[in-house]
C-alpha cells in the first residue's frame, strides 16, 4: 500500500487545531479560535500567520463597537489541504 | 494548546474534537421562533373569534405580523453581533427564511387582491418547509416535527371551513414554533447557568 505523505503545514497539533474549527464556520474572530484552542495569544498569532503565509486562510482586520476585530477564514486553498490531509490519514488508517 | 507534532491517531481526535466544538457553539436563544410562533397563535385565535362570535372589530390583525418583523430582525443582528464567529448554518437559514418571507408576502398580496378565503392551506404549507429546513439543519427534532405536523396540519385544512382553519393555524404556530422557541430558551438558560454560554 501507498502510504501518502502528510502536509507538514497542517500536522502540528494548533495548526490542525485551526483548521478542523475553521472548516466548520464561515469566519471566526481571533478570540473564538483561542478560546476553543486553548492557545496563547502570542502563539496563535505565530500559527495563525503561518497559515495564512501559505494561503490556507485569510485574516481581515476591522472594528466592532470601536474595539479592534480580527476575522478568520478558511480559503479554497486551505479546504483542498485539509481534504487532502484526511484522506491521507484514512489511508494511514486502513488496516 | 502547544505547537507539537503528533500521531496519526491523535490527529483524527483532534480533527473531531474541534469540529465538534465548532458545532455547539451555533446557540440560539429562540426568541424570534417563540414572538413570531406566539404571533401566529394570537392572530389566528382573534380571527377565528371574530368570524365564529362576530363580536369583534372586523379589523385585519395579521398586520401585527409586520410589526413583529421589527424586533425579529432586531433580535436576529443582536444575537449575530454578540457571537464570535459565523456558521455556515445561519447563512443558509437566513435564505430559507427570506424566501419564506417573501412566499409569504406574495401570498398575502395575491389574498388581498382575489379576496380568497381557502389560502390558510397554502400558507400552513408554506409554514412547513422552513421550518422542516431549519430543524434538519441544525438537528433540532422539535423543529423537523413542527415542519411535519404544519404539512399533515394542512391537510386535515382542506375539508375544514375557514373557521376551524384558523385553529388549525393557531396550533401549527403551537407546534412548529412556539414549543420549540420555548425548548431553545430553556437550553439556552440551561447552557448559560453551566457553561455561561
Amino acid at each position: 500500500m501507498e502510504f501518502k505523505d502528510l502536509d507538514p503545514i497542517l500536522h502540528s497539533q494548533l495548526r490542525l487545531a485551526v483548521v478542523s474549527l475553521l472548516i466548520s464556520v464561515k469566519e471566526a474572530e481571533f478570540t473564538f479560535i483561542k478560546e476553543k484552542t486553548n492557545a496563547t495569544a502570542g502563539n496563535l498569532s505565530v500559527q495563525l500567520n503561518k497559515l495564512k503565509e501559505v494561503e490556507y486562510i485569510e485574516i481581515s482586520k476591522q472594528f466592532k463597537d470601536n474595539y479592534p476585530q480580527t476575522l478568520c477564514k478558511i480559503t479554497p486553498k486551505g479546504i483542498d489541504a485539509f481534504e487532502k490531509y484526511v484522506n491521507a490519514l484514512q489511508s494511514y488508517m486502513r488496516p | 494548546m502547544e505547537d507539537k507534532e503528533f500521531s496519526h491517531e491523535e490527529s483524527i481526535r483532534l480533527i473531531n474534537t474541534m469540529i465538534s466544538k465548532a458545532k455547539k457553539s451555533y446557540v440560539t436563544k429562540g426568541i424570534g421562533p417563540m414572538v413570531w410562533g406566539a404571533l401566529i397563535v394570537f392572530c389566528s385565535l382573534f380571527t377565528w373569534a371574530q368570524i365564529q362570535f362576530h363580536l369583534l372589530p372586523d379589523v385585519d390583525i395579521w398586520f401585527l405580523l409586520i410589526f413583529a418583523l421589527l424586533p425579529q430582525i432586531y433580535f436576529t443582528i443582536k444575537e449575530k453581533r454578540q457571537r464570535k464567529f459565523t456558521a455556515y448554518e445561519e447563512v443558509v437559514t437566513g435564505y430559507v427564511w427570506t424566501a419564506f418571507a417573501i412566499s409569504i408576502f406574495l401570498t398575502s398580496f395575491y389574498n388581498s387582491k382575489y379576496g380568497t378565503n381557502e389560502s390558510s392551506t397554502l400558507v400552513m404549507i408554506l409554514y412547513g418547509i422552513p421550518t422542516f429546513i431549519t430543524g434538519g439543519m441544525v438537528k433540532f427534532k422539535p423543529l423537523i416535527i413542527g415542519g411535519i405536523a404544519c404539512w399533515i396540519i394542512s391537510a386535515i385544512s382542506i375539508y375544514t371551513p375557514v373557521q376551524t382553519d384558523m385553529l388549525l393555524m393557531a396550533l401549527c404556530g403551537l407546534v412548529a414554533w412556539l414549543i420549540p422557541g420555548i425548548i431553545l430558551w430553556n437550553r439556552y438558560q440551561k447552557r448559560k447557568a453551566e457553561h455561561g454560554v
